[in-house]
């Protein structure tokens, strides 16, 4: 079952959204939505069907942050499991988006390993469905 | 106004002039010019203060002395780690490619040796020999072939993730485009003040604040001011602190 799993993965480089697409697919999983802002993934994840949240930080029109932060406040959404994966790694602010709710954080650049373990690690705190 | 100010004094101006009266001609031109002088001397003393007030205004409004110490340097560094990380990722990337080509040709010429004893099998053309050696070959390619492409998939694998550096590189190149944006727009202000003059500076806006949640992009050393964690293993320690 987890391999149906959907995924949204949000960045607003295209080069990036290739990647993760691509290891996601390695991993087995084939079911990918790719949207390159906050603004633009927020009515995704309200339209509903996605499983699990992998998003960058700095975009800009809505942020990773407050993308994090608007899905935590909507009833709805407010169990997504939330990957970050950023460039951003002042420590106040990973912090920061640890206080907001996010589930994981994985800093760029990063090996296929260490994104495969905190999917992982995210997964199986999960519920089974 | 002018009528009023000057109408009489013309007159007479023009009435000595007609008459040949060079003496009261002078007196009273003299007289004109000296009544001149202070409103003069007012009119350069309020241009004058308007200058200074639309400078001080740029001063304090305008983020150019700002840019030009701190921002300027901070683009440089900023720029030049991104000639570093181009640089490192191309050859990072060849060197892969570097890596790939000998697994891949062992095996394109093992299995080409291969298929020529296959062939002599296949047609019944085989000695008992050569059979045999057929045998081993098999035993010996199907691991190698296992092991080769392995390399080879991992190989495309870390290319693939190398090409994350254009998302770096470009949150950079992109900062620093804001940059040149705030430095047009003060250069334009100042242009203004110097060719038009004095109101014609359009307020500046003070230097986009930084929200937290924008977020400041890729680590520059050098540049990156505050605590930052040094990689993965870090943030991992940091999230554990705080009971993830």
């Amino acid at each position: 079952m987890s391999k149906e799993l959907k995924f949204l993965v949000v960045d607003d480089f295209s080069t990036m959204r290739r990647i993760i697409k691509n290891l996601l697919h390695d991993l087995g999983y084939q079911n990918v939505t790719e949207a390159d802002d906050g603004k633009t993934a927020l009515p995704v994840l309200q339209a509903g069907g996605i499983d699990f949240l992998i998003t960058d930080w700095n975009m800009p029109g809505m942020p990773g942050l407050d993308l994090l932060k608007a899905v935590r406040a909507d009833a709805k959404l407010a169990k997504l499991p939330v990957l970050m994966l950023t460039a951003e790694a002042k420590r106040e602010q990973i912090i920061e988006a640890a206080q907001a709710g996010v589930n994981g954080y994985v800093i760029k650049p990063f090996t296929a390993e260490t994104l495969k373990e905190k999917l992982d690690k995210i997964l199986a705190t999960m519920a089974p469905k | 106004m002018l009528e009023a100010q000057f109408g009489t004094r013309l007159q007479a101006l023009g009435a000595a002039m007609e008459r040949g009266d060079e003496a009261a001609f002078h007196t009273m031109l003299d007289d004109m010019l000296h009544s001149r002088k202070p409103a003069l001397f007012g009119e350069l003393r309020e241009l004058t203060s308007n200058l200074q007030v639309a400078l001080d205004r740029f001063r304090v409004d305008s983020r150019l002395a700002d840019i030009a110490e701190n921002d300027m340097p901070d683009a440089r560094a900023r720029l030049q780690h991104v000639l570093k990380m181009t640089d490192e990722a191309a050859h990072k990337t060849m060197d892969l490619v570097e890596q790939s080509g000998p697994p891949a040709e062992r095996t394109s010429k093992a299995a080409s040796i291969l298929a020529g004893m296959w062939a002599n099998f296949r047609a019944r053309k085989i000695t008992v020999q050569d059979f045999r050696a057929l045998l081993e070959q098999m035993d010996a390619f199907l691991p190698a072939v296992q092991t080769d492409a392995e390399i080879v998939r991992r190989n495309l694998s870390e290319v693939l993730l190398t090409q994350g550096y254009q998302d770096l590189s470009g949150q950079i190149i992109r900062g620093v485009m804001q940059l040149v944006q705030e430095l047009e727009t003060a250069l334009v202000d100042l242009t203004r003040i110097s060719s038009q003059g004095v109101d014609s500076v359009a307020r500046g806006d003070a230097k986009p604040s930084q929200a937290a949640s924008q977020g400041f992009g890729p680590v520059v050393p050098g540049v990156t001011k505050g605590v930052v964690a040094s990689g993965q293993t870090d943030v991992d320690d940091l999230l554990a602190g705080l009971g993830m």
